[in-house]
Formats: C-alpha cells, sequence, structure tokens
C-alpha cells in the first residue's frame, strides 16, 4: 500500500496539482492531508503520473479536497492518467455536484411534532371508524349469504386461537388458583376462616382474574400472530392479490378471525375458571386440609351462576375489541417491515388496554346493576 | 494483478433431500471479464450464485473466491471476503425502513470508520454514477419504481468499490428500454471501474450486447460455455430453442 498524497505547485501561468499513491476506500479513514493552498477557480490540471491506483470512493476524497482549497471540479482537467484510472476520475467528476447536495434535516420543531401526532391520531381514528363501518357490512352480508363463510379458515382460526392455547391458559390459571388460594388461606387461617378461602377462590376466579388474564394472553398470543400475519400479507401484496380476484379481504382474512376468537375466548375463560378453582382446591386440601368433597359443597353454596356467568359474558365483548384492533393494525400496515414490528407492537398494548378498561366498566355496571 | 481466477467453483453438488440440483459444476472466472450464468428456470442457478457467496452449503465440491475457499474460511474472513464483491438480489432486497441513502450508506458505515456524513456523500456519489438523479436520495424504497429499485441495489452492491459483483436477473422485470440503459450501465461502470460482473440472466438482449462469456447450466451440469457465437453453432435442443426464441418472435 502506498499512502496517498496530494501536492500543488504554481508554473508559469497554470497551477499543477500532483497526487500518487492509491487513492482506495479502504485508505480514506486514515487519511489525514496537509490542506492545499488555495486553487485558482478557473483551469487546474490534476497530474496523476504517479497515482498507483483509484477508486470512485477515493476520486470523490481527491475533488473534495481540491474543492475545499478553492478550485472548480468542473474546471480540474486530468493529465497523465492511465486510462483506467482516467475512467473512474470521470465517472466521478460527472456526478460530482450531487453528492454534494446534504440532505435536508428532517425534525421539525415540537410544534411540528405535535401537529404530525395529532393528524397521524385523527387518521387511526378516522381509519377504526371506517374499518368497524366495513366490517359490520360484510357481518350483514354474510347473514343475508351464509353460504360465503370461510369455513375452513374459521376452523383452522379456532385451532390456533382455542385449541393450541389450552395447555397454557389451564396452567397459567391453576397456577394463579394455587397462589391466590395460599395467600388467603395464611390469612384466614389466623381467623379460623379457613373454609372463606373457597367463596374467595371461586368469586376472584370466575369473575375477575380468568377472563382478565386469559384476555391478556389471547391478546398477547392470537392479536400479535394475527396483525403480523395479515401485516405481512400485506407487505407481500397478498391483500391486493385478494382483493383482485374477486373476494373481500375482509370475508377471506377478518371475519373468520373475530368469530373465532368471540368462540374460543369465552371457552378458554371457562376452563381458567375451572383450572383456577382446582389449583385452589389443591392448596386447601394441602395447606387448609379442607377435602374436595368439603370444597365442592362449599363451591355449591357460595357460587351462584350468576357469578360465572358474569365472568363470561365479559369475554365475548374483550374478544371483539382484540379482535377489532388486531385485524385493523395488521391491514394498516405500510409496506415495510419495520411497520409490521409496530403495528404488532401497538396491537398488544392497545388490546391490553382495551381490556382493562372494558373490565372496570363491566365491574361498575355490574355493581349499578345489582348484578 | 494476479492471473489467478476470480470465481473458481470445482466438482459442485448440491442435493436437498432426494432432488438433485448440481452434479459436478465446474468453473471459473478471470478478473475483469463479464459472465453471464444462463439455463432454464429451476436449473440451479440462483443457488449456485448463494453457494458462491457463502448462503448455501454445497453438499460437495469446493468454491472459491479470490482463490480463498468460500466455505472452509471462517466467521472473519468471509466476512472480509464479502467486503469485496457486491451482489444484486433479483428484487433489490432493499431495507424497507431506510431511505434510499441510508440503503446505500449501510456497507459504508458498517465496514469503514469513515464518518457518516462522507458516508452519505459517497452514497449519493454511487446513486449518480448507478443513474438516479439527486432527488431519489431521501425517498423510501417504497415510494420507488422497479427499475429504480434495481438502480438503488446496485449502488449498494458498488458502494464499498468491490473488485467483483454478481447480479441475479439484473434486467428482470425492467422495460425493455430500462433494461438496455441498465445494460449499458453495468458495462460502463464495469470498464470504468475494472470491475468483474457475474451474472444470472434469462435476458437474451443482455447476452448479445455486453456479456464476454456465456455458461450454460443444464442436467444439473455445465453444458457448455465460451462466447454467445460459440454457443449458437452448439447443436443442442434446449440452446437452439433458447438462441432461436427471438428469431421466432421476429418472423411473426
Amino acid at each position: 500500500m502506498t499512502t496517498p498524497l496530494i501536492s500543488s505547485e504554481r508554473q508559469a501561468n497554470s497551477v499543477v496539482v500532483r497526487v500518487s499513491g492509491d487513492w482506495l476506500l479502504q485508505n480514506l479513514a486514515s487519511l489525514t492531508l496537509a490542506p492545499l493552498p488555495a486553487l485558482p477557480a478557473g483551469a487546474v490540471a490534476l497530474d496523476g503520473a504517479d497515482l498507483t491506483a483509484l477508486d470512485t470512493s477515493g476520486a470523490l476524497r481527491l475533488l473534495e479536497t481540491m474543492r475545499a482549497a478553492g478550485a472548480d471540479p468542473q474546471q480540474i482537467t486530468p493529465v497523465n492518467f492511465s486510462a483506467a484510472h482516467a475512467a473512474v476520475y470521470e465517472l466521478v467528476q460527472r456526478n460530482f455536484a450531487d453528492s454534494m447536495v446534504a440532505t435536508p434535516p428532517a425534525r421539525g420543531g415540537m410544534l411540528a411534532h405535535i401537529g404530525r401526532v395529532s393528524v397521524e391520531t385523527w387518521q387511526h381514528v378516522r381509519g377504526t371508524v371506517s374499518f368497524v363501518g366495513v366490517l359490520s357490512y360484510q357481518m350483514l352480508q354474510l347473514v343475508r349469504h351464509p353460504g360465503a363463510f370461510r369455513r375452513k379458515e374459521f376452523v383452522a382460526q379456532i385451532e390456533a386461537i382455542f385449541v393450541n392455547a389450552i395447555p397454557l391458559a389451564f396452567i397459567m390459571m391453576f397456577l394463579m388458583g394455587v397462589v391466590f388460594a395460599y395467600l388467603l388461606g395464611i390469612q384466614a387461617e389466623q381467623y379460623g376462616a379457613s373454609i372463606f378461602v373457597v367463596d374467595g377462590v371461586a368469586l376472584a376466579m370466575s369473575r375477575e382474574m380468568s377472563p382478565v388474564i386469559v384476555a391478556i394472553l389471547v391478546a398477547g398470543r392470537s392479536g400479535a400472530a394475527m396483525t403480523a400475519q395479515i401485516g405481512a400479507m400485506k407487505v407481500n401484496d397478498e391483500i391486493d392479490a385478494i382483493s383482485v380476484l374477486g373476494l373481500s379481504p375482509y370475508n377471506v382474512l377478518v371475519v373468520p378471525r373475530i368469530l373465532a376468537l368471540l368462540l374460543a375466548l369465552p371457552l378458554l375463560v371457562f376452563i381458567g375458571d375451572v383450572a383456577g378453582i382446582l389449583g385452589g382446591m389443591l392448596v386447601a386440601e394441602r395447606q387448609l386440609s379442607i377435602g374436595a368433597s368439603a370444597f365442592i359443597a362449599r363451591l355449591d353454596q357460595v357460587l351462584p351462576i350468576q357469578t360465572v356467568l358474569q365472568g363470561l359474558v365479559k369475554a365475548p365483548v374483550f374478544a371483539l375489541f382484540i379482535g377489532v384492533i388486531a385485524c385493523r393494525m395488521g391491514l394498516s400496515v405500510a409496506r415495510d417491515a419495520r411497520s409490521v414490528g409496530a403495528n404488532t407492537t401497538s396491537t398488544v398494548v392497545q388490546s391490553i388496554v382495551a381490556v382493562i378498561i372494558i373490565n372496570a366498566l363491566f365491574a361498575i355496571a355490574f355493581v349499578e346493576l345489582g348484578f | 494483478m494476479d492471473a489467478q481466477p476470480v470465481i473458481e467453483l470445482d466438482h459442485i453438488v448440491t442435493r436437498f433431500g432426494t432432488q438433485s440440483v448440481h452434479d459436478g459444476v465446474s468453473l471459473s472466472v478471470n478478473r475483469g471479464e463479464m459472465v453471464a450464468l444462463i439455463g432454464g428456470s429451476g436449473s440451479g442457478k440462483s443457488v449456485l450464485l448463494k453457494e458462491l457467496v457463502g448462503l448455501i452449503k454445497p453438499t460437495a465440491g469446493t468454491a472459491r473466491l479470490f482463490g480463498e475457499d468460500v466455505w472452509a474460511a471462517d466467521g472473519a474472513q468471509l466476512n472480509r471476503l464479502r467486503q469485496r464483491f457486491g451482489m444484486l438480489f433479483q428484487d433489490g432486497a432493499l431495507f424497507s425502513s431506510l431511505t434510499v441513502e441510508q440503503n446505500v450508506a449501510v456497507p459504508l458505515l458498517e465496514h469503514t470508520p469513515l464518518p457518516k456524513p462522507e458516508c452519505l456523500r459517497l452514497a449519493r456519489l454511487k446513486l449518480g454514477l448507478a443513474g438516479l438523479p439527486q432527488s431519489t436520495a431521501t425517498k423510501m424504497p417504497s415510494e420507488l419504481s422497479g427499475g429504480m429499485r434495481k438502480r438503488v441495489a446496485l449502488a449498494r452492491a458498488l458502494a464499498l468499490d468491490p473488485e467483483l459483483l454478481f447480479l441475479d436477473e439484473p434486467t428482470s422485470g425492467l422495460d425493455p428500454i430500462s433494461a438496455r440503459a441498465f445494460d449499458r450501465l453495468i458495462r460502463v461502470l464495469s470498464d470504468g471501474l475494472g470491475l468483474t460482473v457475474f451474472l444470472i440472466t434469462h435476458d437474451l438482449d443482455t447476452l448479445l450486447s455486453i456479456i464476454d462469456r456465456v455458461i450454460v447450466l443444464a442436467d444439473h451440469q455445465v453444458l457448455a460455455d465460451g462466447t454467445v457465437a460459440m454457443l449458437q453453432k452448439i447443436n443442442d435442443p434446449w440452446l437452439r430453442d433458447y438462441f432461436s426464441a427471438r428469431a421466432r418472435i421476429e418472423e411473426l
């Protein structure tokens, strides 16, 4: 490797700049050149007789250095260049002006940011409203023409959302039941009120814990999957292909998913109820010496069917929100990979927030209605 | 420079399960040559290219780039090797979340210690070399037409001033005018920069206009290797059909 060098000398009526060495990309980073003496803006000759290697990056640096000294890049004439070096030099000189145009700074001030976020939020709300509108229309069409229902897709979604989630939902809620009964048992035992653990576990699991925790599980598991899948299909033009084939992406993708969620979530919540109470039963027997038969007898007295239904009735509402959010975020993916990730994250966050808010509204409503 | 071939494939055998793709493929490409690899769909052209750049491992045989065995190289060696060639993927494979100039600057930012403004200046120079107007630099890849995306991909392949360029169907999906312009561009760049170019193509016009040598892949092996004029004399049904496809269109 020969170190790249540049120097200039004033001749009778012109200025000659001499370059030598390997002007290559890998040498540029360590290259520190003494600044050239000022060059005239007129014609300058560039003598490349001692140039041993030149690539486009090197040629760019060469031109930049000379321009920094005051030369006009278009008025520099290469002399004594080998044919290959001259070809490279000319390619770069022709495109030199373009490479100097710096990117305008993209970011505005805070006001611009607030404005952009406001517009985006407004567009998002409008998009969601229109999504719900189209979806309602499609559902209505389906009621009129039930034959158009995509049964196969529906069954596949039931498998993905419900069947494959059973073990996870069961284990999660079983452990919740164990922990809840254990902590409650420690307190209740001190008052000699161990049997009330049954009341606590049964009510808590069936009314609050199972619906909310299973809904959050499904939002994280199936909601994210839906957004990612529909989003990747959008990036891949598959959604457009569905439309062009004369099918409705709503009918093919969205409706089966939302209906599958509506059916699957209550079933999963019920499985969660059972698992939570079984977890409580295990602790009651081991820690509090309440046998299974005593537990079930007490359960029969303290857990009315209404309480179970109060929990189950929330599930389809959660499911509707998770499904609408997930499919809407999937269809609004832009055509790039980052957007798929951002929308998937957004689905999970929005779904969980929605589940918790709706649950709070239900709690107030049930109390006000006197259930 | 040395007379050693830039690309050397020696008895490459590739099998996916029971399906045989290559059965003893050998070829070599010398410095400064522009060589095209042709063959019917499914003849394993893209697989061969991926074996050369270290993405798919051949079942047997050696692939050498610049005299180094690609599949014997460790990670660091392979990465050094990869900085010496550029690759243009069939659909561009641009990073969709980066602007055009950032896409081209990625290899520079990753592999050179140059400051970011200089990387971006170099990136814009490469975009100019690839024949793109300055206004495209700050656009996103999704805002560009197919032909422009190919040019951006070419600019990215040229970012590190490689000695060797791999092109996977550079003109597919382009209209004939853009395709010819792209051919000329590649030829000008390769002549000007002294590049070795190895490309896969289905485009007869590319073969006839800019290619030095053609290698034909058929029946898991190299069927022929030579200039277009030489290939046209070979009496093979597939080759005859290939070269007469256009003659027949012109007759119509």
